[in-house]
Formats: C-alpha cells, sequence, structure tokens
C-alpha cells in the first residue's frame, strides 16, 4: 500500500515499512527493521548511526543491489522496487570509490554517459564541464591508480553526477581520507551537491560530519530509523536517550519528578538537592512518569563559583580544558553510589572556577529535556 | 494480467540467466552426464542394454579372479606411493636449500625447477632407457672402463625415476612457497628458547610445511597413477591401472570393463585425496601468515655449497630426459651406438614430410578446445564467485572433478558417454576437444576465480548503477579485469593440451592423431630419430607459449603454476 503523498511535500523519495533479512547458514540477521523515511526533492538527506546499524543496507536497497525482504520504495511516486538498478538513473559514490581501475579519468566519467548512448560530442561537453565542476580537467587521461585519494573521491562524484541522475547515493565517501581532507572534502560535497541541485541520500557514521554537511538526518540503530529532523532538531531536542547520546556531548542526571501547579516543576536529586523550574513549556509539564533522567548539553549549563546557591547543584572541578573558543570543565558531582561526571562548556574562563574547588552548576527549563526512566539502559551503550 | 506479466518479464534482465544457465547445461552435459554414464556402465556386462536387472559386479569381480588385474591395481599403488616418497626426497630438500640458505642462482632454480611440469613426461620418458638401459649410453662405458652395467631399469624402476623426476616440482614449489611465508618470528623464538638448528627443523619448520607437504605429495600421487605415457613406454610387463584401462579400450573396445577399472583408479585417488584432507586437518594450527619479513637464511657454508650441489644435481638429472630428446633429435642412429655418429636434419625433413597433419591436429584441437574451455571456465567462475548460492560447492567439484581425475579415466567417460545413446561424436574431432575442455577448465576456472576474487564488487555495482546492463558490465569492466586470470589460465592449458596424451589416448582416431600419438607411435615401433624430433617441435612451442605468458603477464612461471 503506498502512502498517498502531497504535492507540497515536494517528497521525491519514500521508503515504507522497509525491512531485510540476511538469512545466513544457522542466524538470520535483522539488518532493517520497519524503516519508513520520506526524502525530499533537493535535499542533503543523511543516514547516521553506529556501524552495522543498517545505513548501507539501506542504501544498497534504494540503489536495487538488495532485495528488501518487505516493504516499498517509492520514487516520485513509482514503485522502485520492479526497476532494476541499471534503469533507476541513480548516481552512486562508494566507500572504496570503485574507479573502474583499467579506464582512464575520462572514461571512467564518461561511462554513464555512454551506457546512456549520448553523442559522442555531447558526451565529451558533459566530461569537461562537470570535470571543471571537480576542479580535475588536468587529469582526464591519467589512470585512476595514479591519483590520489582525495581526487578519486571526487572523480568518483564526477562519475556518479555527469549523467544528471535523479537520486545521489554516497556512501560513507570521506571515511578514507584524512582528517583535515574529511573536512574541507565535506564542503565540496556540500557545493557541488547544491549546484547540481541533486535529491542526494548521505551515509556516514561521524556525527560531526552528518551535523555540518546535511538539510535532514535520520539517526539510525539497530535497523531502525531513530530520529528524523535537521541537525539543529537532532542536536537540540533529540527524542531518546540515544540519540541525544549519539550525537555530540551530553549529561545525563536521574532524578524524580514532582509537579507543582502553575507550570513549575520540582527536580530532586540522588544527592537531595532539589532544583525548581518556573515557566516550563508544555512538553515538560506533560512528562509522564514520577522519576526520569534530565539530559542537558555542556553548552547549555551554568557554573558558579562556590556552591549553595539555589537551583544549583554541587559539583567538584577535577580539570579544565582551554580550547581555545570553548572552555571545558570536568565536574564530579555525587549522585548515587558513585561519583558521576558532568561537562560544562563555556566561550571564557570564569573567575573562581578552578581545579579542586567546589562550584555550583545550573541549567534553564527550555534548555532540558526529560526522558522516561525505562530508557536508563541505553545509558551504559556507547 | 498478461499485459503486466509481459511488463515484469522485461523488468528483469534475461541475459544473464540465459547466459549462465547455458554454462550450467553445458556442465550437465558434458562432465556430469558421461561420468555418470561411466560408473552406470561398469556395472554392466558389455552388451547389455542399459537398465536396473541387467546391473552386475562382474566387470570389477576380474580384480578378484585375475592375476593380471590384482598385480596392476598392486602396482599403480607402489608407483604412487614410490613417487611420493621420492618426490619428496628431491622436493623437500630443494625446497629447503632454495628458501633457507645462501644457495646462489635461486632463480634459475625456480624456473628450471618448474620446467618438468611443462614437458610432458612420457616425451623424455624413452631417455631414461637410452641412457641407463641395458643397451644405454652409460652401460657401454660403464662396461668399458669398469667392467659392471648397472641393473635394468626397464620395468618398475624405470618408471618411477621417470615419474618422480617429472613430478618432483610439485613438491618443491609447494613446499618453497610454504617455507617463504612461513612467519620467521616462530623459527627465532624457538631458537632463542634454547633449540639447536635440527631440532627447530624438526619441531618448528617441518610442521609449518606440513600442510603443503600433502598438498603436493597428493598431487603427486594423482598424477603418478594416472599415468598413461611412461608406463606404456617403460613399463614392458608392468602393468598399471591405466595400461591396463588401455587395452580394455583398444585392444577389445570392452568400454564397460574399461569404466569398471577407471573407477577402482578413481577411488584410489579418491581415498588419497581423504587420507591427505586427514592430515591436513590435523595439522591446521599452523599458522602461515602473510608476513612481509623475509624468510630467515641460514648462511651456513657448508650448507650452501651441498645445497647448491643438490640442486644443480636435481636439476641435471631432471632435465636430462628432455635435453636427450633434443639431443638426439639432431644425430642419425643414435642410442644404440657409443658416440653419435653423424648430426643432421633428417630427423626433422622426415617428419615434416610425414607429420604435418599431426602438428596441425595438435594446434587446432589445442586451440579449439583452450577457447572453449576459457569462455565456459570464465563464465563458471563468474557463477561461483559472484552468485552466491547455496551448494555452491557442488558447481566447484564439478568443475574440478575432471582435474581430479585420471585422464585416461576423463577419456573413457567421454567415450562411453559419446559413443552411443543421445549424442554420438566417437571418431570425430568435437569428441577430443569435449575431452581436452572438460579436462583443462579447471585450470581457466581456478586461474580466473583467483582474479574474479581479487576485484572489489563495487565496481561491478558502479558500472550497474551508471546504466549498464549485465552484459554490458560483463563485457566493458569484468571481463578485461579478468583477462591476465584467463590468459594464465589458457597459456597453461593450451600448453599442456599439445602434450597431453593419457585422454587422447583413448580418444583419437585415425583421422585426428596428435603430436602426441605420433611420438608415442614412433617409440612403440623404436623410431627413436622422427619420435625425438618431434619432441621436440612440441618442447618448443611449449616453452614459447610460456615465454609469451610471461611477456604479456610479467609474471613468473612458476607463479603461473602455483594453482595446478
Ligand atoms: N550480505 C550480507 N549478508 C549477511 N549479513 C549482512 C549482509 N550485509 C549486511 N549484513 C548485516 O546487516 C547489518 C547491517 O549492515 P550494514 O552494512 O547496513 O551496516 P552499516 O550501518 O552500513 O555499517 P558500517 O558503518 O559498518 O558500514 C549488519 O549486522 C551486517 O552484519
Ligand atoms: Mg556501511
Amino acid at each position: 500500500m503506498a502512502v498517498p503523498l502531497k504535492k507540497s511535500d515536494n517528497i521525491t523519495l519514500s521508503i515504507r515499512n522497509l525491512s531485510k533479512i540476511f538469512k545466513g547458514r544457522d542466524e538470520k540477521v535483522v539488518a532493517l527493521d520497519e524503516v519508513s523515511l520520506d526524502v525530499r526533492e533537493g535535499e542533503l538527506f543523511t543516514l547516521l548511526g553506529p556501524s552495522g546499524c543498517g545505513k548501507t543496507t539501506t542504501l544498497r536497497c534504494i540503489a536495487g543491489f538488495e532485495k528488501p525482504t518487505s516493504g516499498k520504495i517509492h520514487f516520485l511516486g513509482r514503485d522502485y522496487t520492479a526497476i532494476p538498478p541499471f534503469r533507476r538513473n541513480i548516481g552512486m559514490v562508494f566507500q572504496s570509490y570503485a574507479l573502474f581501475p583499467h579506464l582512464s579519468i575520462y572514461e571512467n566519467v564518461a561511462y554513464g554517459l555512454k551506457t546512456r548512448k549520448l553523442p559522442h560530442r555531447e558526451i565529451e561537453e558533459k566530461v569537461d564541464s562537470i570535470l571543471r565542476m571537480v576542479g580535475l580537467e588536468a587529469t582526464r587521461h591519467r589512470k585512476s591508480s595514479e591519483l590520489s585519494g582525495g581526487q578519486q573521491q571526487r572523480i568518483a562524484l564526477a562519475r556518479a553526477l555527469v549523467y544528471n541522475p535523479q537520486l545521489l547515493l554516497l556512501d560513507e565517501p570521506l571515511s578514507n581520507l584524512d582528517a583535515k581532507l574529511r573536512v574541507y572534502m565535506r564542503e565540496e560535497i556540500r557545493r557541488i551537491q547544491k549546484q547540481a541541485r541533486v535529491t542526494t541520500i548521505y551515509v556516514t557514521h561521524d556525527q560531526e560530519e552528518a551535523l555540518s554537511i546535511s538539510d535532514r538526518i535520520a539517526v539510525m540503530h539497530a535497523g531502525r530509523a531513530s530520529q528524523v529532523g535537521t541537525p539543529d532538531e537532532i542536536y537540540e531536542d533529540p527524542n531518546s536517550i540515544r540519540v541525544a547520546a549519539f550525537i555530540g556531548q551530553a549529561n545525563f542526571l536521574e532524578c524524580r519528578v514532582i509537579k507543582q501547579a502553575r507550570e513549575s516543576l520540582v527536580l530532586t536529586f540522588p544527592s537531595a538537592e532539589k532544583i525548581t523550574l518556573k515557566g516550563i513549556s508544555n512538553r515538560l509539564w506533560d512528562f509522564p512518569h514520577p522519576e526520569g533522567v534530565l539530559f542537558v548539553r555542556p553548552n547549555h549549563m551554568e557554573i558558579f563559583p562556590r556552591p549553595g546557591k539555589a537551583n544549583t547543584l554541587r559539583g567538584k572541578v577535577k580539570f579544565i580544558l582551554y580550547l581555545g573558543s570553548v572552555v571545558r570543565h570536568f565536574i564530579e558531582v555525587f549522585q548515587g553510589r558513585a561519583p558521576q561526571e558532568v561537562l560544562v562548556d563555556t566561550d571564557r574562563r570564569i573567575k573562581g572556577v578552578y581545579e579542586g574547588e567546589e562550584v555550583a552548576l545550573g541549567f534553564h527549563a527550555d534548555d532540558i529535556r526529560l526522558f522516561p526512566p525505562d530508557q536508563k539502559d541505553q545509558l551504559q551503550k556507547e | 494480467m498478461a499485459g503486466s506479466l509481459k511488463e515484469q518479464l522485461r523488468k528483469i534482465e534475461l541475459t544473464p540467466y540465459l547466459v549462465l544457465g547455458l554454462t550450467l547445461i553445458i556442465l550437465l552435459v558434458f562432465i556430469v552426464y558421461p561420468l555418470s554414464r561411466v560408473v552406470f556402465n561398469s556395472f554392466l556386462e558389455s552388451g547389455d542394454v542399459p537398465a536396473i536387472k541387467n546391473l552386475t559386479l562382474a566387470n570389477f569381480s576380474q580384480f578378484s579372479r585375475s592375476t593380471l588385474y590384482r598385480s596392476a591395481l598392486l602396482n599403480s599403488l607402489t608407483v604412487g606411493l614410490l613417487c611420493v616418497l621420492f618426490s619428496c626426497l628431491l622436493g623437500i630438500p630443494m625446497a629447503y636449500f632454495v628458501a633457507k640458505t645462501e644457495v646462489p642462482f635461486k632463480t634459475a632454480f625456480i624456473t628450471l625447477g618448474t620446467l618438468p611440469l611443462i614437458l610432458p613426461p612420457f616425451v623424455g620418458a624413452y631417455s631414461w632407457i637410452l641412457l641407463f638401459g641395458r643397451q644405454g649410453v652409460v652401460n657401454y662405458f660403464l662396461s668399458e672402463l669398469f667392467g659392471f652395467v648397472l641393473p635394468d631399469i626397464y620395468g618398475a624402476p624405470g618408471v618411477i625415476i621417470a615419474m618422480s623426476m617429472s613430478y618432483y616440482p610439485f613438491v618443491f614449489l609447494l613446499t618453497y612457497g610454504a617455507l617463504l611465508s612461513a612467519d620467521p618470528c616462530i623459527e627465532e623464538s624457538a631458537e632463542i628458547m634454547g633449540a639447536s638448528r635440527l631440532r627447530v627443523i624438526r619441531t618448528v619448520t617441518l610442521p609449518l610445511v606440513i600442510p603443503s607437504i600433502a598438498a603436493s605429495a597428493l598431487i603427486v600421487f594423482m598424477r603418478a597413477v594416472g599415468n598413461f605415457g611412461v608406463p606404456a613406454l617403460l613399463g614392458g610387463n608392468f602393468y598399471v591401472l591405466p595400461t591396463l584401462i588401455y587395452f580394455q579400450v583398444t585392444g577389445f573396445f570392452n568400454l564397460n570393463t574399461a569404466g569398471a577399472i577407471a573407477l577402482v583408479n578413481v577411488a584410489m585417488v579418491g581415498i588419497a585425496i581423504i587420507l591427505s584432507q586427514y592430515v591436513m586437518a590435523r595439522r591446521s594450527y599452523v599458522t602461515i601468515t602473510g608476513t612481509t619479513q623475509a624468510a630467515r637464511i641460514s648462511s651456513n657454508r657448508i650448507l650452501k655449497w651441498v645445497g647448491t650441489a643438490f640442486c644443480l644435481g636435481v636439476i641435471f638429472f631432471s632435465l636430462l630426459p628432455h635435453m636427450t630428446v633434443i639431443f638426439t633429435s639432431f644425430t642419425e642412429g643414435w642410442a644404440g651406438t657409443r658416440y653419435p655418429t653423424k648430426f643432421s636434419l633428417e630427423n626433422y625433413r622426415r617428419i615434416f614430410q610425414f607429420c604435418g597433419t599431426p602438428i596441425k591436429n595438435s594446434l587446432f584441437l589445442a586451440t579449439t578446445a583452450t577457447l572453449v574451455a576459457a569462455v565456459v571456465g570464465t563464465l563458471l567462475s563468474y557463477i561461483s564467485v559472484r552468485k552466491r548460492f547455496r551448494g555452491r560447492w557442488i558447481l566447484d567439484l564439478t568443475v574440478m572433478l575432471p582435474f581430479i581425475l585420471p585422464g585416461i579415466v576423463v577419456g573413457v567417460a567421454i567415450l562411453i558417454g559419446f559413443s552411443s545413446g543421445l549424442i554420438i561424436l566417437s571418431g570425430t574431432w568435437m569428441i577430443m576437444v569435449i575431452g581436452f575442455f572438460i579436462r583443462r577448465m579447471p585450470y581457466i576456472f581456478r586461474s580466473t576465480a583467483a582474479s574474479l576474487s581479487q576485484i572489489d564488487v563495487a565496481v561491478e555495482e558502479a558500472s550497474t548503477i551508471a546504466g549498464a546492463t549485465w552484459a554490458t558490465t560483463f563485457l566493458k569492466i569484468t571481463l578485461p579485469l579478468m583477462a591476465p586470470g584467463i590468459l594464465a589460465g589458457a597459456i597453461i592449458s593450451f600448453s599442456t593440451l599439445m602434450g597431453e596424451l593419457s585422454t587422447t589416448i583413448i580418444l583419437y582416431s585415425a583421422r585426428w592423431k596428435t603430436i602426441t600419438v605420433a611420438i608415442i607411435e614412433f617409440l612403440f615401433s623404436a623410431t627413436i630419430g622422427p619420435a625425438y624430433a618431434l619432441g621436440t617441435i612440441l618442447i618448443l612451442m611449449v616453452l614459447s607459449a610460456i615465454a609469451l605468458a610471461n611477456r604479456l603477464l610479467g609474471r613468473k612461471m612458476s607463479q603461473m603454476f602455483k594453482m595446478v
């Protein structure tokens, strides 16, 4: 059953309840478990998740290299699963680049145009212009093995884009490059993708890369899409401890939740400290459990010299890292049996906060989220 | 509804199914069918119609009734085991010396040590008689100078010597490879723990190479018990199973009995395979890591000189028969007199007068069979490597089966399969091409599978996603990348087919005599000169094919034979 699409959404690719089960000799691997995603026209959509979560499998199902066990993939309203891969008009960049080793750079890029039986002149023009776009027009007669990793990467991108595919798939395209080149290339990819205006699905396990490059991100875990949203939604407003922990730095504190009249909440901590939050949003107010896990990003925490301030938690500064744009404080708090570490990021050094000193920690109602207690076990992982 | 079915069909690519399906049918018709017929027919008395009620063990009962059969069985076993023993005695020390000591000319030793594998054994075999036989050259001098002669080597000793000298390279090359790749740290740590050199060899080095030795021993055994030419020439009254099969086929045209003997021959090989698997499995704790660290080399001077002498000796004696062939081909009336009396090209003149057809036949048959094997073998290795499906091992086993089976058994199978029944091809060149092609396809299968598994699947997927159909991807991407593997396999296939005798001898007909048949006919009638002139031409053709392959592929000959 295809879900009818609203024109206004501009959704080009729609994945519904996609499941993929690999049957081994004696065990079954559920690589994808009822994944549903919608990708909008022209956007750079990222699949982000730890190793083995099913990103590549999703991509290969879209490309047609894997047959889904169940579920539907629709592209512009047409059932994709009935079309063989070579007719899907997709561009794909492989993790290993998979350039044709026996062909020259020119022939590599021209390959998809030749299979489309374009006239010779046109092929030449298109190849030249795409090579110019990736800045490698000088290498056209070389063999792929003679290029550096970054150059091969760009050739792979050019080869995938040259025939104006309707969809571009990139599987960890930067994982074989060194750190500096990775940062440069991800900006390049973003630039080229916007220039070509091609709907793109980008796979990575690097959360920083995902945040910086994507229009929207699907965070995947164990064959499921945990959350789909823009980078800031994912970062600021994760829908589970798992997503919160996977993206960026996060602090988690267990607490009890007591509701008071007029939209205010009292949180009590194992250390018997108490924080009252006023003027809270509906979502916090609607939190249905008597206890929960408080989530707050390090840059949303406040730090005060001297403990004992009202509505704060007591802690002790273990050490301070000065990272230039950020000052990171590692603070020990005593919540429950073992001491717990809390990170606090500030943009400058704070007077009176030194290593070994006791401090007070606070946060604002807008910056925190509460997660239900049954997600506690997600804390151990990662 | 009909329209949508048509639509559906158009969406599936049919080419791969058609091409690969056809390939599998070829496998069924040309390997599975004839081999099943042999098994079935060997339980039928000749003349009986194939029916379940006619099945009988009569053909096998010969082995309990006839002393000829029993002794042939025993002789085959003896030849096989002794060849393994001697091949090991020659090959293992030579491998050790080349891998682990400072002997000079290592590359030359390896190349020359590979040569006997390429040169057909039976071509040189008769030289042993010329040199060391009762009337042999060596005996002339011995009796003149010292007044004694060598014991007669005609019969069992000749057969065993000639085969061991031809097959020792298997042991040499495989053991050498294992010694090179064995992690030197293991030996070093044993030495640090205070083990003496000999103790290190016995307790550490040897166990490390045992699997390779077992594998090569198995190959030597298979080759030795399956060889027809050498015992036919040197055996005299010393019969082995292949010669027995030959007489059943050509003497009595009793294919069913031949089939039964063939089955016994195969059973012997089967038991050997199981035993060697057992040895290899039990030693599977060996860790042969692919370290880039060079093997540790002993700098002992005595070892160096002993090693050099040993290697030179082995190479000299193993190539002596073929050198004799070339030398003798330019003489007249030699062997039988003390010195060659006259050098001339008379032998060559004679063979070019009479033997143009066999040379042409051999070239035609070997080329055709190689081409067929290249096409089918490449497609089969593609299926095996790329289409991961359950029961893939059945495909692999079927393709490799003719490699394991003695050549003469394959010959009998093809003859039984295609001289009666649906397809009758006996007496044509086609039946020979079939035999050749299924026997050599394993070489191409292996070498193309090796190069295919080196190719990243993503490269083919990149082609598909760029819009190429299966056929385009296969032709433009996969095939060019597999080409070195195909070429290597094809050259080995071609050059060994030029010297093929065991299958040929069963399948040839008067119109389709090959060089090897011509040579063996000359030798049977003791017409040495022309036989050796033809032999020389054969050796030259084989060597130039291999040299060409080396040029094209930039690979060493010994590497090309690694897979054998
Ligand atoms: N061909 C296959 N056969 C069997 N299992 C497979 C196959 N391909 C993938 N899997 C399994 O499916 C799961 C998802 O694999 P997938 O390659 O999609 O992960 P991934 O998210 O791309 O991981 P990575 O970041 O390591 O590339 C894994 O558990 C993997 O072992
Ligand atoms: Mg992956």
